[in-house]
């Protein structure tokens, strides 16, 4: 009997399969161990959660040194939690034309995990509860709620997960710009110039700027995180709050902001399979990424406006930024996939119905972001739990919702199929009434002035929570709904890891039936790494390199002795002279490392160049405190060997960054060097 | 001291209120519509001619809206002729130099702090939040203000500050002149 085999099922568009390329293995696990480690720990966090939510509503009773521990967890751990998932996200669509390399991500892994790990503990054991935004000098501040140890072990968890991130951006910003033509090409810039005719995939412009720009955020974040680090062993560290302020919410900020890009880079590419539509890379997607880029990090500022001390043209920047990085999502991303989507026969299915979802949570929570970014508007809403509503709204209904859609839509394909269609509408409806009804419970008592991250809520106010709660129960029945028919289709593509059941139809009679068939075991092959150059360095001929040797002879005169005796008068001009110190060795690093005879024999050791930019430059600042340096000043020559070897952890950064590549060496050394004159500036004593 | 709804707090609720409703009733009618089918090309040319438009009025609007705004900024500035009043928080405290004002008193609010971050937020006596600026250690936040109705306002922190930072409360009169 001849029968007429049929296509596989596909839980895709018909039309996707013109543009959609098989998942290779290493994409899939990756994407799933990223992704799983992130919802369960989101999942555990959204307990928290839940709990003081009903503690505000006087349903359960945890005393206030508890909810402080919960709510420092809570917040840390759902920003770790939502980063490796969404890194995941990325990472799996960016393989596809990217060769990213999977050392680097599982460093990652393994440095972001250990990090939420310091931090549980440090919580839950050690009783810290200064916020996961841990303004300074509120750490040192403990009112008898936690000892040091608890302090540096945060610190230490709040690094290592900085850390994990600045190595995925680190590897991404090296592969896109090595794979599509430097920085320009890969922000597409070449071609809004028309120096090319093919623009990079979507997914490769926004990871780039994700990853510059989360590479600036990070260098803030360490910076700050390595001064609040020695102060926990040294008491006589001392800093300049406004500076600070700045320094922990240009990180705070930044890095939360960037967790919906992440994700956002993941749906450029998910999406369209459902809508059977490419995504469509125009000039305008160009430019309002590029606007992004500069706009992600200026906006962080509207977080000090009641800080009235903070410089009136910041505040007015910070405005007009924070309107105009509106701009970019409700013109491109969010209505370009709406365009996507609209008369596309969309095929609906879990993930596509989460991904269409996350859009409206963008779009409603950001108009909630953009109201309070307006001065006169946020002078009456500052730190009232309309913050907390807005940002709720596009945290969970926005990446919590693409992020399970993206585990979803990994499982679906590997199915063949989806969930009912009875279990998606009551998902829907749950996280769509219980996130908004709960996002709406803090809106409305923004409204009404109530401030944020009270333990105990002002009189007459108890009753929003509970109906907040009742809310927040039914989100996570939505969540608890999706996360079962995830574990459904994951059984159904476990069971079928080697075979699928392919629709067949029977020649003679005309009748469809199942038939079991081999799975078709061939991936395509990866996209080649680029072997390494010698000359993929980061001052690329012999201007350049004379301009380095030119760079470290001025920076000599860090060294000069009356310019050392004159920055002895302030603990910042001190500050200052090591950074030039630094400086130097760091050019002197990048020049001596970037000749060809010295970068072949050096050979490509990114792994170790990776270390060497994050480890030394923060080994200077952890050791740039008083109990290290005070005792060296009446030695001269041990005195001598201090400032020398400011210098000597600069050499290492440069020669570390030099194994970068061009742009990621670069961007690292320079960063590197801004750090240290961050420190300089946001330190006081010390 | 309970909580009442402020009259401007009222009007940014009602306007994001109807925004979202805006923005869920269009998610929806795409989601209607997404079943049908409609070629791209045409959807292209209706989807670009209106995203132009789409875009303009969101760069009118914020034009409008952010400059308006600058006019209305709570910074301080100047500040001859205004009676001073002192306001310094702690863990978990409040001071204020002095303690009361007559009513219609042009006041000048120095905000800082002795040890961590604070939030100085000021309700009238009606429970309407007036406003908040923040408190910080080594630098002093202005805020002036008119308080024109006599009665006890009160005040909240509104940054957090540790364990009792919901029950850092204080209060501030000001008497009929």
């Amino acid at each position: 009997m001849a029968s007429v085999t049929a296509p596989a099922p596909s839980a895709l568009h018909p039309r996707a399969a013109a543009f959609t390329e098989g998942a290779r293995s290493v994409e899939r696990r990756i994407g799933l161990l990223f992704a799983a480690t992130g919802t369960v720990l989101i999942l555990l966090m959204g307990v928290l959660g839940l709990i003081m939510r009903l503690t505000q509503a006087n349903v359960i009773d945890v005393s206030p040194a508890w909810f402080y521990r919960l709510l420092t967890l809570h917040g840390m751990g759902m920003i770790t939690g939502a980063l490796i998932a969404a890194m995941g996200a990325l990472w799996y669509v960016l393989h596809e034309s990217v060769p990213l390399r999977v050392g680097h991500m599982l460093a990652s892994y393994a440095l972001t995990v250990v990090g939420a790990v310091c931090v549980l503990v440090a919580t839950l054991v050690g009783g810290f509860g200064a916020g996961w935004t841990f303004l300074p000098p509120l750490s040192f501040y403990p009112a008898g709620q936690w000892p040091v140890w608890s302090e540096s072990l945060f610190f230490v968890g709040m690094l290592l997960v900085g850390g994990g991130f600045f190595v995925y951006c680190i590897d991404v910003l090296r592969q896109t710009t090595n794979t599509f033509g430097g920085l320009t090409g890969a922000l597409g810039w070449r071609f809004l110039a028309e120096h090319e005719a093919q623009p990079p995939p979507a997914s490769v412009i926004a990871a780039t700027v994700i990853a510059f720009d989360g590479l600036l955020a990070m260098s803030a974040g360490m910076t700050i995180g390595l001064g609040l680090l020695g102060r926990t062993y040294d008491s006589g560290v001392g800093f300049d709050l406004l500076v600070s302020k700045n320094l922990v919410y240009f990180f705070g900020h930044t890095i939360a902001n960037l967790l919906i890009y992440l994700v956002a880079g993941a749906v450029y590419v998910l999406l369209p399979r459902y809508a059977g539509r490419p995504y469509e890379v125009t000039k305008v997607f160009v430019a309002g990424w590029g606007v992004a880029l500069v706009l992600i990090v200026t906006v962080y500022s509207h977080h000090l406006y009641m800080d009235f001390v903070q410089p009136r043209w910041a505040q007015i920047v910070s405005e007009i930024s924070s309107y105009a990085s509106a701009l970019p999502v409700a013109v491109v991303t969010v209505y370009s996939m709406t365009m996507l989507v609209w008369g596309s026969r969309y095929r609906w299915t879990l993930a596509s119905t989460l991904l269409y979802l996350g859009l409206m949570g963008w779009a409603i929570g950001g108009t909630g972001a953009v109201i309070d970014s307006i001065i006169p508007f946020n002078f009456r809403l500052h730190n009232t739990v309309w913050v907390v509503a807005h940002f709720h709204t596009y945290l969970m209904l926005t990446v919590v919702v693409w992020l399970l859609a993206f585990i979803a839509h990994l499982l679906e394909r590997d199915a063949g199929r989806t969930s009912s269609r009875l279990a998606r509408t009551w998902t829907v409806m749950l996280l769509l009434v219980g996130g908004f009804g709960l996002t709406g419970t803090w809106f409305v008592e923004g409204v009404l002035g109530v401030p944020r991250r009270y333990a105990i809520q002002p009189p007459g106010t108890a009753g929003y929570s509970l109906v907040g709660s009742i809310f927040g129960i039914l989100f996570a029945l939505g969540v608890l709904a999706c996360v079962a028919q995830l574990v459904s289709l994951g059984r159904a593509a476990w069971a079928g890891r080697h075979y699928v059941v392919a629709e067949r139809v029977d020649s003679w009679t005309g009748t469809h039936y199942g038939a079991r068939v081999e799975r078709d075991t061939f991936e395509r092959p990866a996209v080649e790494t680029a072997p390494w150059r010698p000359w993929d360095v980061p001052l690329a001929g012999p201007v350049q390199i004379w301009f380095g040797a030119a760079a470290c002879v001025v920076a000599l005169a860090s060294f000069f002795p009356q310019i050392v005796s004159a920055s002895e008068s302030s603990v910042r001009y001190h500050h200052l002279d090591h950074a030039g110190h630094f400086f130097l060795g760091v050019v002197a690093g990048l020049t001596i490392a970037s000749l060809p005879a010295v970068s072949r024999r050096l050979g490509d050791r990114s792994s170790l160049g990776l270390a060497g930019v994050m480890l030394a430059p923060s080994a200077m600042m952890l050791v740039m405190v008083p109990r290290f340096y005070e005792p060296l000043e009446h030695h001269s020559f041990e005195h001598a060997l201090y400032h020398l070897a400011m210098a000597g952890f600069g050499l290492v950064t440069g020669l570390a960054a030099s194994r970068l590549g061009r742009v990621g060496g670069r961007l690292s050394a320079f960063l590197s060097v801004g750090m240290v004159l961050l420190f300089a500036a946001a330190m006081k004593g010390g | 001291m309970s909580l009442h709804y402020g009259g401007p707090q009222i009007a940014i609720g009602v306007v994001f209120a109807l925004l979202a409703l805006v923005f869920a009733t269009a998610f929806l009618v795409i989601a209607v519509q997404a079943g049908s089918d409609v070629g791209f090309e045409r959807v292209h040319d209706v989807g670009y001619w209106l995203r132009r438009r789409w875009l303009a009025l969101l760069v009118v609007v914020g034009v409008v809206v952010v400059g308006i705004s600058l006019f209305d900024l709570p910074y301080a500035s100047g500040g001859a002729g205004r009676t001073v009043v002192k306001v310094t928080g702690g863990q978990f405290f409040w001071s204020l130099q002095p303690a009361q004002v007559s009513a219609g008193t042009r006041v000048r609010f120095d905000v800082t702090s002795v040890d961590v971050n604070h939030g100085f937020g000021l309700y009238d006596p009606h429970g309407h939040l007036i406003g908040s600026v923040q408190a910080m250690p080594g630098y002093h936040n202005k805020l002036d203000l008119t308080l024109s109705e006599a009665g006890v306002y009160w005040i909240r922190c509104f940054e957090y500050c540790g364990l009792n930072h919901s029950t850092m409360e204080s209060s501030f009169k000001v008497t009929r002149g």
